[in-house]
């Protein structure tokens, strides 16, 4: 019985267990040490198809499966490795150049470390996602390797050595095992391929050299590829790790940020703030951020004070000495016009604030200093330290000032700026082999870095996206620029779809379990009711009288939690997307459109199965009675806006359809007018339509958009399914109800609004309540100018918090209140084939209402605030990006016309210039002094009165909500190459 | 920090590099204690555990306190021996240092457990109106900690030499991936640690000698009935590998008592050696 002393030596792990000990401190300060076991372990394999011997031990799971082997059995060769070769990329090397490896022309076979998966996690989540994102790519060919867990590459960690250097070496120990281990199997060629190690840190390299490890800076390795040259500009430099520059080292641009302990401990005691730092979208050199602290933003005043915040990073201030404080600017500074002589090629060896940055802050200096007497000054604070980044991809165009004309003709390295599509991101600073491709291009980039002793940020090329101006170029930038996923859904995700495709039908015998549960209505007079042309229909219709006088009225919605069940792939996608995404000439889904256009939409004269929400009301539109069930409906008609009421108002129309539209219609106007006395906002934002060319779908025209009775029908009846729902849900799930709210608006919101109003008109708004704003909105009328009520409900809008969804779990029952609509609790619910938050709603009022179990994800809180996160961004930015859309197509359909005047009104004085509002085509346009006459007229500003009185070349008084003339045409900066809408005043 | 559990797929390595059904190190010893009448210590990976059994003792339990079913009082009337078991968290034993009193209900919990887990292999029925009395000292928290816990005090039991019908042997069993993932291809996984048991589902499992049957189980965390199935089978499976470990150590010690001369040869009767 040998196993008597198996405790002893037969003990598998005996000699191949290890400890990791590290330190964390928690969010509340506490240091913790943290121990954890590490077995070793000999049969975690290569994975290359070449080798027998790591076959034999390779690991099963608990079905028995065995992982195929990842790495070719004959990897491409390069110059200097002929025989084919695997690359073990350092952390670095992902870090400053993921785009890189995510190209389809090279880098396969890849080896990524486990150590170099951690620091990259560690450093950043969104890379870390990319790279796994490539792990399970299978025709990238990347292999994660457990070096942390084989025996062979594990290393301890020596006295005294940092853990950078731990982790260098433990990634030099793996490309050299990796070498000896495949040196031992047998090729059919002969030789084993090279195992070749990525790094752009130089110690690093040196150091791999010293020891015969095969190794090769990126930009050495990628100079050997066959299209290297493109792909030269996608990487940075091979840098020393702390980077010091020894020249100049006490002459830096900007303050160096505090430690990351110094910051917490300083948030922790009051002294700094932390919150998200937001750039001024008329003037780039004044930013502002919100802490809970104060009530009213912080101002961050100048690049100095800014110390290299980008618009969105999470960064902590510290508030200036009170005689430090200043008022928020009244001057607009545009980037380009003020910065566009810089040289980015040279830029050491100039002032930090250039001439006209310098004139421009002193005047606002002088400015201030006059008046901080009478305390208009604000909490002024500066950027001592930046907690987070948040640096995406950036798209823009190369500014052509900056390109040398040997940049323009051959492939020599240039230096040129880049203009972000944002304008409040700065210019960056990008290095080049490509410019004469590049000019005129729609381009992406992203910042690398951002050092003290450089007045821009550093970036490089991911990718063109096409010429300026065109199409398909301008819309992926759009898409890009707001985070849209636009590419088409994978196969995982179409095999989700009902294998019958177009011929799925409602299964004819009720005896099919899709009917176990389901109200019979296709009997009922349903109809839906949409934009002209609209073919995912979420939602239609009925209403029909009860015997006892009273009014049944169904709200039906498109049953999509019957197609997409939950966690499958398809759900996947549509919560990454989390909502459709409307252009003017495109539309991006959430869900394949075979489910959005045709088996989920309701369209008319087929059977569909719905979710139906039933009220009955009486004649005041009170309920009397709701129920919820899924159904089967068929609807009758699909009528647009325009022909729903023509039809109402055709008289001669007598039919059960067009009367119990009547029915509708009369019920909504009571339903609407409730609401109001409740208090709900009725706001307002430019809506304006794009007239397109049928055939070219060319824009021709812009038309602002018409509000009909039916509009506020369908709006109605959908507000009140949302209300129900949002009690039902909640009622059965307290904590994990899936809502909307919208928060009330902090009163200093309004403060400069009401002041203007106040000043300007003699009118007060009253910001109380809801329903107090509603009313004082109400009375903000001029007589002589019908647009103007319109104006203030556009600037007021602005003044507001927007909504979101949450967890009910995570707030407070009093925080669920929708501020806007006067509602205690609010959801979505009545279009899922758009958004995801409503699939979701679907999902918990079917497990509610007993028709099916309830799922996991919608039950367990953390994955649906995540969800929540995640659809509120989307939203936003779908929202943007519609908007962005509009605003360019308003630009082409400009450019086909002559220039016309337009009237417009005044929104926003600056001390050099105003901002108008252009109603007919929705757009803001911005009137700079220096455009009024040449020379530029000297001008007088009142912030008292909001009026701004030229002199000199040309006489004119402009006040804030005054209505003048503008003509509006199209421009292009030749200079810069951007193109953009030009306003001249006209009159007065 | 280290990777989470969420890596699994990667590699089918978890984040201590193990396999999916692999134990920890599972390191004991008996008679640790002369003065005790039995006494263990076992380690599980990194959770450390003490026991020390006094008793049978006739009459009540000297002092108040201790717990289990039926436990308070004199139990003189009883004609089974009552299994008293008492567990003390030392405050060091976790990462937070977080100090759990007696009255704490988790220990309560654990108490109550371990001593009616105990009570199914011990035989109680030999000892009437006496009390034995299991004191379980927790040294250090990674995971597993009522498996742990039970081991130690059936190889307690063991040195006590209190009759049993066979080893109570336990460990955990868990799955790869979340509840709310629902992934239905998630393997299961044997003997978790802290992280693992934060992160994942989890049950404890613990069955008598070498059988099938089953003396605890229980779940706390939520997770898919279909996956459940897996996870005991795996986790009936490391009990069956614990149990043999326990043995081990408990010839082990038997033999280097026969050398030692601690028992008299031919005491061992039916005690296989070599
Ligand atoms: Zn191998």
């Amino acid at each position: 019985m040998a196993s008597l002393k198996r405790s002893a030596i037969s003990d598998p792990f005996a000699s191949n267990i290890s400890s990791k000990v590290y330190v964390r401190s928690t969010k509340s300060g506490k240091v913790q040490k943290i121990v954890r076991e590490v077995y070793l372990r000999q049969d975690i394999p290569c994975s290359s198809q070449l080798c027998q011997a790591c076959l034999k031990t390779a690991p099963r799971n608990a079905a028995g499966e065995l992982t195929p082997f990842v790495l070719s059995d004959r990897p491409a060769g390069t110059k200097t490795y002929p025989q084919g070769h695997y690359l073990v990329p350092d952390t670095n090397a992902f870090l400053s150049a993921m785009d890189l490896f995510e190209q389809s022309s090279a880098f396969y076979d890849v080896i990524v470390l486990q150590i170099v998966l951690e620091e990259v996690r560690n450093r950043s989540l969104p890379l870390y996602n990319r790279l796994v994102g490539l792990t399970k790519s299978e025709d990238k060919r990347f292999y994660v390797f457990f070096n942390e867990f084989r025996l062979e590459t594990y290393v301890n960690r020596d006295q005294g050595e940092t853990v950078n250097d731990r982790n260098d070496r433990a990634v030099r120990k793996a490309v050299k095992w990796y070498g000896e281990h495949l040196a031992q199997t047998k090729t059919k060629k002969g030789e084993a391929p090279a195992v070749v190690m990525l790094s752009n840190d130089r110690d690093n390299l040196r150091k791999a050299k010293a020891e015969g490890i095969p190794a090769s800076s990126l930009a050495d390795y990628v100079g050997q590829l066959k299209d290297g040259d493109k792909l030269l500009d996608m990487i940075p430099d091979a840098q020393d790790r702390d980077v010091v520059r020894d020249k100049k080292s006490n002459e830096h641009l900007y303050p160096e940020y505090l430690s990351l302990s110094k910051l917490m401990t300083g948030v922790k005691a009051g002294l700094l703030h932390q919150g998200i730092f937001n750039v001024s979208p008329y003037n780039y050199l004044e930013g502002s951020i919100r802490v809970p602290a104060f009530p009213k933003a912080l101002l961050i005043l100048g690049r100095e004070n800014i110390n290299r915040a980008v618009d969105g990073d999470i960064v902590v201030v510290e508030v200036l000495p009170k005689d430090q404080w200043k008022e928020p600017s009244t001057k607009v500074l545009e980037e380009d016009a003020l910065t566009k002589n810089e040289n980015a090629d040279t830029e050491e060896g100039q002032d930090f604030i250039t001439e006209k940055e310098r004139k421009a802050l002193q005047e606002e200096a002088k400015r201030t200093l006059q008046k901080t007497t009478e305390g208009h000054a604000q909490p002024t604070a500066r950027v001592v330290g930046i907690i987070k980044r948040n640096w995406r991809q950036y798209v823009g165009h190369i500014d052509q000032s900056t390109v040398s004309q040997a940049g323009k003709q051959g492939r020599k390295q240039d230096t040129v700026f880049l203009i972000p599509m944002d304008k409040k991101i700065p210019k960056i600073r990008l290095r080049t082999r490509q410019v004469a491709e590049l000019l005129g291009k729609r381009i992406l980039v992203t910042i690398d870095a951002w050092d003290r002793d450089s007045r821009h940020p550093a970036g490089h090329l991911v990718r063109s996206l096409g010429e300026l101006e065109t199409k398909a170029a301008e819309t992926e930038a759009l898409l890009l620029e707001y985070d849209v996923q636009y590419r088409p859904f994978p196969k995982t995700v179409l095999d989700c779809l009902p294998k019958e495709g177009h011929d799925w039908k409602v299964p004819a015998s009720t005896d099919d379990p899709g009917w176990r549960d389901r109200a019979d209505l296709r009997d009922l007079l349903i109809c839906s009711i949409d934009p002209i042309g609209c073919q995912d229909i979420d939602d239609a219709l009925h209403a029909r009288p009860l015997p006892n006088g009273n009014f049944e009225v169904g709200v039906h919605i498109a049953d999509v939690s019957h197609f997409v069940k939950p966690n499958n792939a398809m759900d996947m996608e549509a919560s990454i997307r989390g909502t459709t995404v409307y252009l003017v000439d495109k539309r991006i889904d959430m869900l394949p459109m075979l489910l959005g256009t045709d088996l989920c939409s309701l369209k008319p004269y087929v059977e569909r199965y719905a979710f139906s929400v039933i009220w009955e009301m009486n004649a005041h539109a009170d309920i009397v009675g709701a129920r919820f069930t899924k159904s089967v409906i068929k609807s009758r008609e699909a009528f647009s806006y325009e022909q729903a009421q023509l039809r109402i108002d055709d008289a001669s129309q007598q039919d059960d359809l067009t009367n119990s539209i009547r029915t509708l219609l009369m019920l909504s106007k009571k339903l609407k007018q409730k609401r109001m006395d409740a208090g709900a906002l009725s706001l307002s934002s430019p809506e304006v339509k794009i007239q397109m060319e049928s055939e070219t779908s060319d824009p021709i025209d812009v038309k602002t958009k018409q509000l009909l009775d039916t509009n506020s029908l369908v709006e109605e009846f959908m507000l009140l399914a949302n209300i129900s729902v949002a009690g039902k849900i909640y009622e059965a799930f307290p904590q994990t109800a899936i809502l909307r709210r919208h928060a009330a608006p902090s009163k200093t919101n309004f403060d400069e609004l009401s002041n203007q109003l106040k000043v300007k008109r003699g009118m007060e708004l009253n910001v109380e309540s809801s329903r107090a704003l509603a009313d004082s909105l109400d009375r903000c009328v001029d007589p002589k100018e019908p647009f103007f009520n319109t104006l203030v409900r556009i600037m007021a809008t602005r003044c507001m918090m927007s909504a979101e969804y949450f967890c009910s779990g995570t707030q407070s029952e009093d925080e669920f209140r929708h501020y806007g609509l006067a509602s205690e609790i609010y959801t979505h619910f009545t279009s899922p084939i758009r958004r995801y938050a409503d699939l979701v709603a679907h999902r918990q009022l079917a497990a509610a209402i007993g028709y099916e179990a309830v799922d996991p994800s919608v039950r367990s809180r953390g994955r649906l605030e995540a969800v929540c996160k995640n659809i509120n961004v989307r939203h936003r930015n779908a929202q943007l990006a519609g908007r962005a859309s509009i605003e360019y197509y308003v630009g082409q359909a400009l450019r086909g016309r002559p220039a016309g005047n337009e009237e417009a009104f005044i929104i926003k004085i600056f001390s050099n210039g105003f901002v108008v509002l252009v109603p007919r085509f929705g757009i803001e346009g911005l009137i700079r002094l220096r455009d009024l006459a040449e020379p530029e007229p000297a001008a007088e500003f009142d912030p008292e009165t909001y009026t701004l009185v030229t002199s000199g070349s040309r006489q004119v008084k402009v006040d804030l909500f005054q209505k003048v003339v503008v003509k509006v045409s199209d421009e292009k900066n030749e200079l810069t190459g951007k193109r953009g809408v030009k306003m001249e005043l006209v009159s007065p | 920090m280290p990777l989470d559990t969420s890596a699994y797929n990667l590699a089918l390595l978890r984040v201590d590099g193990r396999r999916w059904n692999e134990l920890r190190r599972l390191n004991a010893q008996i008679r640790t204690q002369a003065a005790a009448d039995g006494s263990s210590y076992l380690e599980m990976g990194h959770t450390k555990v003490m026991c020390v059994v006094t008793g049978p003792n006739e009459g009540g339990p000297k002092r108040g306190g201790g717990s289990g079913p039926g436990a308070g009082g004199g139990n003189r009337d009883s004609k089974d021996a009552q299994v008293e078991v008492s567990v003390v968290v030392a405050g060091f034993s976790s990462v937070d240092r977080k100090r759990r009193g007696r009255g704490d209900k988790r220990i309560l919990e654990l108490q109550s457990t371990i001593s009616s887990a105990l009570s199914a292999s011990l035989h109680t029925h030999l000892f009437p109106h006496s009390t034995i009395t299991i004191s379980l000292n927790v040294l250090s928290q990674d995971g597993s900690l009522l498996a742990a816990l039970i081991n130690a005090a059936t190889l307690a039991c063991v040195d006590a030499g209190i009759p049993m019908t066979d080893y109570i042997a336990a460990c955990t069993a868990g799955s790869t991936s979340t509840y709310a993932a629902n992934d239905e291809n998630a393997d299961p996984l044997l003997d978790l640690n802290h992280q693992e048991e934060q992160e994942l589902p989890s049950l404890t499992v613990a069955t008598l000698g070498n059988s099938d049957r089953i003396a605890v189980l229980v779940c706390e965390s939520r997770v898919q009935v279909s996956r459940l199935e897996g996870m005991l089978a795996v986790g009936v499976d490391g009990c069956k590998q614990v149990r043999t470990i326990l043995d081990n150590v408990v010839r082990e010690r038997g033999k280097r008592m026969l050398m030692e001369g601690a028992v008299e040869k031919g005491a061992a009767v039916g005690m296989d050696l070599d």
